[in-house]
């Protein structure tokens, strides 16, 4: 379950992240308060409150989503506002003469953004965006609290049915560092796929 | 449409940042064919006109008509003026994360709407203009100064523009690497491409322009051909201005 | 509304345990840090490959697997008997010590090596280059790096709810199972959480303004 979660959750935060940081970056006053809102909100927020709001609170007042869809809406929720800050903060990086030659070369806002700045910015997230990733990996287990099967909640079952708790626990603990690590390395490779010869952060 | 010869005529541009007046009521006019230099002293609003006349940015006042259709009003869409418009940036600012080629192509197909193959045989095209078609696939990372710019210029061309706006072209490169880019602009010039070029570099503007304008304190002082400004100007700004340029030749040839 | 306004006192009691295992985490992780920091540079290949370990391990784990794992099993088995609030605020030290080693570690390379080739020059030992000459200054660039720990801290001390903890996340629970209203008191946690991050991470800005060396920038 755990795996299925994240490989849903991921491209909807990425997406997520993106529109957000589009939409502070080029959006006008209104759009860009309530996406700075969001983003303020959703990191702010500890994970696991906003996962017990969704999924406890939100019935209240008449919305109900299932643990695993719970899971997923807040999980896209927290990691798209951090990862935004990421874009945000890149999109700005990318140098202020792009935009000029697109604008220069007759091509409107939606274009540039769409076809200049947005490439570059993505490559130069990419770090950033992957750790989120990372750290998402690892949050997970908070959806065990509300009654997702996750390698977490699985663990502390078993545990109370043999009382082994440093195999049990070390186990699972080992399983979601290999998913991480397999991801993190994965990571590297893309990164370096889409390197652009010359273009990149000095070190 | 009345058919003119006047490609661009400017009157009473006015343009003020912070407080600071930059450009102080410009006026000129281009005729097809014609290549017009401008130069003055940094800070006397050279760039800022090049970039009012494309309208990156907005002038406070005045108005402009790019082949008889004025641009400045409210009817006219920015985006299509500047498709008419060629603009080579001291900077360069090619697009980082696009090959030399894909950067002469990628304005053919978003904004003329060009089918790949086409966009990438006419972008070419103008490559080999420039002495770059070899270069087609490098990244800007892998370019020298001179040849980003020789991009930078074939991007231009490929748009097809009315003119070509120069904004201090070879300022930004190492000495050695000037040349090169002085030959592909005296090449379309000797074409007959309209063009308005903010240099520095006077043996340019002897040889290849038409007339020069002189600015200074936000407005023209005075333009003439380039004979009259350079060797007997009226202006005393510009006569100041050549006679320490003069100098430093004279510096330099003893 | 009431039942909510009579139990709000108890829920904001619980930031005493809240900033009490952000302190003892991040106190904890900032000396544990700073050495595996300097061993990773300036320390041998054994050293260099333990650290390495350790990072890995505490970066790699969820805080929640951490907590079981160090509260059922790893002090029971050596021990030690810690009470939840004291192994949360180990378990939260030990984790922040791996990730604030990486500031450190970041903030000392940026550096370079010149600076403690002066001190050495001007014939300091290794150790005291270090200690006056490069750890001030690689303090002060690690500081937005720190308030970004500060903040991750904040969040996380509410997993320790898993334990029981009395910080603000469980006394919030406790009092939703007792109202069986749970929007009001989730959003007012949330928003706590919020005001106490924002609160320090504006502190630890405020900070670094003040002591800003004219020329000197941190890089992020």
């Amino acid at each position: 379950m755990t795996v299925e979660l994240i490989i849903v959750s991921v491209p909807i935060g990425v997406a997520l992240a993106i529109i957000l940081g589009v939409a502070r970056v080029y959006g006008n006053k209104a759009v860009s308060l309530v996406a700075t809102s969001v983003v303020a909100v959703f990191r702010g927020f500890p994970a696991i409150v906003t996962l017990f709001i969704i999924f406890f609170a939100l019935p209240d007042v008449g919305v109900y989503f299932s643990p695993y869809w719970s899971a997923v809406l807040g999980f896209v929720l927290v990691t798209g506002a951090y990862q935004s800050e990421y874009v945000r903060g890149c999109i700005q990086s990318v140098q202020a003469g792009q935009s000029l030659a697109a604008q220069a070369l007759g091509m409107s806002k939606p274009q540039e953004v769409f076809h200049i700045i947005l490439p570059q910015a993505l490559r130069a997230a990419l770090p950033g965006i992957s750790n989120e990733i990372i750290y998402l990996i690892l949050y997970s287990s908070l959806a065990s609290y509300i009654g997702v099967q996750e390698i977490f909640g699985v663990a502390r079952t078993f545990n109370s049915l043999n009382f082994r708790p440093i195999e049990i626990f070390l186990t699972a603990g080992l399983v979601y560092a290999a998913i991480a690590t397999v991801c993190f390395l994965g990571f590297r490779l893309l990164e370096r796929r889409f390197r652009i010869p010359g273009l990149g952060a000095t070190r | 449409m009345t058919e003119t010869n006047v490609v661009l005529k400017v009157e009473g541009l006015q343009k003020s940042f912070a407080g600071n007046k930059i450009l102080d009521g410009v006026s000129f006019e281009i005729d097809r064919g014609q290549i017009k230099v401008i130069c003055g002293p940094s800070g006397s609003g050279k760039s800022t006109l090049l970039r009012c006349l494309n309208l990156l940015t907005m002038p406070d006042k005045g108005r402009v008509w790019l082949e008889g259709r004025e641009i400045t009003n409210e009817e006219s869409n920015a985006n299509s003026v500047r498709q008419r418009i060629g603009f080579v940036f001291q900077e360069f600012n090619l697009f980082n994360h696009l090959t030399a080629l894909k950067n002469v192509s990628i304005a053919l197909e978003i904004v003329k709407k060009m089918g790949k193959d086409e966009a990438k045989a006419l972008a070419l095209k103008e490559l080999e203009k420039v002495n770059l078609a070899n270069d087609a696939h490098k990244y800007p990372a892998e370019l020298s100064g001179g040849q980003k710019q020789r991009v930078a210029i074939a991007r231009a061309l490929a748009m097809n523009p009315v003119i070509m706006f120069y904004d201090e072209p070879t300022s930004a490169l190492d000495p050695h690497l000037i040349g090169e880019v002085l030959d592909v602009m005296k090449k379309l010039a000797q074409e007959k491409l309209t063009s308005i070029v903010v240099t520095h570099e006077i043996g340019f503007a002897r040889t290849v322009a038409d007339e020069i304008m002189f600015m200074g304190e936000g407005r023209i002082l005075e333009h003439g051909p380039p004979s009259q400004i350079i060797e007997n100007p009226k202006h005393e700004a510009v006569k100041q201005f050549f006679r320490r340029i003069n100098e430093l030749y004279r510096r330099d040839e003893q | 509304m009431t039942a909510f306004a009579e139990f709000l006192p108890y829920i904001l009691s619980g930031m005493v345990w809240t900033l009490g295992l952000v302190a003892g985490g991040v106190g904890i992780g900032f000396v544990i840090g700073l050495f595996m920091a300097i061993g990773q540079i300036y320390g041998g290949n054994e050293v260099k490959a333990i650290i390495h370990a350790y990072v890995w391990f505490f970066r790699s784990i969820p805080l929640l697997v951490l907590l079981f794992l160090f509260y059922w099993g790893v002090f029971p088995a050596t021990g030690f008997k810690l009470d939840p609030l004291a192994c949360s605020i180990v378990v939260l030290g030990l984790r922040s010590g791996a990730y604030q080693s990486q500031i450190f570690l970041g903030a000392i390379m940026s550096l370079g090596d010149t600076q403690l080739l002066a001190a050495r020059a001007l014939g300091m030992s290794q150790m005291r280059g270090i200690f006056h000459v490069v750890l001030p200054q690689a303090l002060r660039i690690s500081m937005p790096g720190w308030s970004n720990e500060y903040a991750t801290m904040i969040k996380d001390s509410s997993i320790t709810f898993a334990l029981g903890v009395l910080e603000i996340l469980t006394r919030t629970r406790y009092v939703v199972n007792a109202t069986h209203e749970p929007l009001i008191p989730y959003f007012f946690a949330g928003g706590l959480f919020l005001v106490l991050t924002y609160a320090g991470t504006k502190a630890v800005n405020i900070v670094y303004e003040r002591t800003k060396i004219p020329g000197l920038v941190g890089r992020l």
